[in-house]
């Protein structure tokens, strides 16, 4: 009897396997209601996170703890684009080493760039150290349409915030009021964090920092601090120790306190130049999900002001 | 004031309508409305959705229009040069078929590799296109030139045009993206020197599952170096990727595929397997790449007295293994084992090769290497090899792959 039961009906294994079969074949849309957004970048993830709610699954392709520049080109990736509803890029070329082959292995036609379900974030806010004269890689690596690491400035990550809310409520429509609720929301939370963050760095407006690359020039276009010099003589070129040299002279002239380096940056450099120059390394997230702190947008901007603060002050 | 007080009300009204695209109604409705309007149309509304897509990225231009118009048409252009210095103690014949220019035994040689020279764009909403035009001592050659489509439906994906055959890992990748200077032997004599490539039709399909598993069929007409004539050559190849973890990707690929041989109902078949296994923790730029392919090649039907190519008969088989580890941005080693058959001057027998690579690498657009390599052949020879290559890239080259 229990041999003719255990026939007639389907195991517990076997209907849980079925279902997860059945969840990996059927379209996205008959098997939830909510868009599944996919962004490059962890920053990106929060900021759609922020406005979307439980109306989308939101998954970022790159982690925080990585380098944006050298994410592998992993076909794994190009699994969760195919049926992604709306594809978030930075944009200026900062995912050019590994999402076009991404995208193309995809098969998701309307996430090509300028697609239905393609919102470039670079296309909503203003771009800095955009080249006006002529560019060569002699410059090193460069961005040539700007710099796209833009969203350590609360500005301008509100104004990609109502770009992705904008998107979800065209892809759908019957959300755009709760969108447009929690982009308030967010907004209200941002402006009051923005005050906090303001009366924190206020004390430190035009004190001079060195940074490892060229990352944080919206972070101190936005909070007054000024860039002294890089640990990197040019984008992506390793620094010989002529200009560590240098840098240490201009640590010491300026009164430089603090080496910003991001945590997916090997801190040797900044680290020789912090010990001759008399000045200390601060190891910042380099994006949200960076570190444990900065779990969301939020959270990754307390962090950053915290640890500039916490540096200029010692 | 009054007309002051006109243009803000004019501009206000301007800006509350903007964003506020019309919207058909719900989801569903629209669906059907576009699958109605199919119907009608007797045709599949995706292109034509592309193609209205495609137009929502065009900013309003400032006055007078754009003077980079012409240029931000342009495709992306790029040079890729790979030069080196050879030494090599075994004869060109002993070597042939081989992935580079002939070299004379015993002399330090400088060689001009390769020069490729890349044009990559959107064709239209449908297709992109690709050409790589290389250049070498021979002349020039049309690498590949092929379109890819963007829109098919159901994972679908076409490629037409003359290019590099989806048969094993380093068959599919051009001379840049070699981790080491040369393609290993067994790759050489039984793909040939160049590998397998041609025009033809690929189509291929992304299956919808969790990890990635995608199922080329294909079908061209190729050159292969081993074949006198050129052979119409159908192959089907398998590829799935897992992620076994955060920092480890596995890569397993199965190709075969028979080509047509000159002699009545001759053909040879191809069948081959590949691993690829990718170590790299996320937040950093380190990386070990294990990476191995096996090829088996018989000739099957009547033999074509007229064709000497196909004096080999029976099943010859062979294959390599590798490891390449990056341990920074800047420098990287390797080491490879490669066991396949040997060259034209012999008859039959076995090759073993061991080749050790040292690579620098100055900045994303450069690199230096130096292989040394030992070969063991029939009849006790020893062969011993270097190369030390240099390579630039220069331009908008297209992203490379995994």
């Amino acid at each position: 009897m229990n041999d003719t039961h255990s026939r007639d009906v389907p195991s517990r294994a076997k209907r849980l396997a079925l279902a997860v079969l059945l969840a990996a074949v059927l379209p996205g849309s008959a098997r939830a209601a909510t868009l599944k957004v996919v962004t490059t970048t962890e920053g990106l993830a929060a900021l759609a996170r922020e406005v979307a709610g439980d109306r989308a699954s939101v998954e970022s392709l790159s982690r925080g703890i990585q380098d944006p520049h050298f994410v592998d080109a992993n076909p794994v990736l190009a699994v969760k684009l195919r049926q992604a509803d709306l594809l978030v890029d930075v944009g200026l070329d900062l995912e050019v080493g590994w999402l076009p082959p991404l995208v193309n292995q995809s098969r998701n036609a309307e996430i090509q760039p300028g697609g239905r379900r393609r919102l470039t974030a670079a296309g909503a806010i203003s771009v800095l150290e955009v080249p006006t004269g002529p560019v060569d890689r002699s410059q090193g690596d460069i961005h040539p349409a700007g710099n796209p690491h833009f969203l350590s400035d609360p500005r301008r990550a509100l104004q990609v915030a109502t770009a992705i809310a904008a998107k979800l409520s065209e892809l759908d429509p019957a959300g755009a009021a709760a969108y447009s609720a929690r982009l308030a929301d967010f907004r209200r939370r941002i402006a009051a964090d923005e005050k906090r963050w303001a009366a924190e760095l206020a004390p430190l407006k035009g004190r001079k920092v060195v940074t490892q690359h060229k990352t944080l020039s919206y972070f101190l276009d936005w909070s007054g601090l000024v860039a002294a010099g890089f640990v990197e003589p040019k984008p992506g070129v390793p620094a010989p120790p002529a200009h560590l040299a240098d840098l240490v002279g201009v640590v010491k002239a300026e009164g430089v306190k603090a080496i910003l380096v991001e945590n997916y940056y090997d801190p040797k450099s900044a680290s020789v130049v912090a010990q001759h120059g008399g000045a200390r390394v601060v190891t910042l997230p380099g994006d949200v999900g960076g570190t444990e702190a900065a779990r969301t947008y939020e959270g990754y901007m307390d962090q950053i002001v915290r640890l500039v603060v916490e540096a200029e002050r010692a | 004031m009054v007309s002051l007080v006109v243009s803000w009300l004019l501009a206000a009204a301007a800006g509350r309508a903007a964003p506020a695209a019309p919207e058909t109604g719900p989801a569903e409705e629209r669906r059907k409305l576009e699958e109605q309007i199919a119907k009608e149309l007797g045709a599949s509304p995706a292109p034509a959705a592309a193609a209205a897509a495609a137009g929502q990225g065009i900013a309003t231009a400032p006055t007078g229009g754009s003077p980079l118009a012409r240029v931000l048409l342009l495709p992306d252009i790029s040079a890729i040069g790979d030069f080196a210095l050879a030494y090599d103690t075994l004869q060109p014949g002993q070597r042939a078929p081989a992935s580079g220019p002939a070299l004379d035994a015993h002399r330090l040689t400088p060689q001009l590799q390769e020069a490729e020279l890349a044009l990559q764009a959107v064709v239209d909403p449908y297709a992109r296109a690709d050409v790589f035009l290389t250049l070498d001592d021979q002349g020039i050659e049309v690498e590949e030139a092929f379109i890819t489509t963007l829109s098919l439906p159901a994972g679908l994906q076409a490629k037409a045009g003359t290019f590099r055959s989806p048969f094993g890992r380093l068959n599919g990748l051009h001379r840049h993206v070699w981790d080491f200077v040369d393609t290993p032997a067994s790759f050489q004599r039984l793909l040939g020197g160049d590998g397998l490539k041609g025009p033809g039709l690929d189509l291929s399909w992304l299956a919808p599952l969790p990890w990635f598993l995608e199922l080329h069929l294909d079908y061209q007409s190729t050159t292969p170096g081993f074949s006198a004539t050129r052979s119409l050559t159908g192959l089907a190849r398998l590829l799935q990727y897992f992620d076994l973890s955060d920092a480890m990707t596995l890569g397993v690929g199965l190709s075969a595929g028979p080509l047509s041989q000159t002699g009545p109902d001759a053909w040879r078949d191809l069948a081959g397997a590949d691993v690829y296994l990718r170590i790299r923790p996320p937040a950093g730029r380190a990386y070990v790449a294990l990476q191995g392919e096996i090829y088996a090649r018989r000739y099957r039907g009547t033999v074509d007295p007229t064709d000497p190519s196909i004096a080999e008969e029976g099943t010859r088989a062979g294959g390599y293994g590798q490891v390449v580890w990056r341990w920074s941005p800047y420098f990287k080693a390797g080491a490879r084992y490669d066991q396949g058959p040997v060259g034209a001057v012999w008859p039959s027998g076995v090759q073993r090769d061991v080749a050790l690579l040292a690579g620098w690498l100055p900045s994303e657009f450069m690199r230096l290497r130096l292989q040394a390599s030992y070969s063991r052949l029939p009849g006790q020879v020893n062969g011993f090899g270097g190369l030390l290559s240099l390579e630039f890239s220069i331009g908008a080259h297209g992203a490379h792959p995994f």
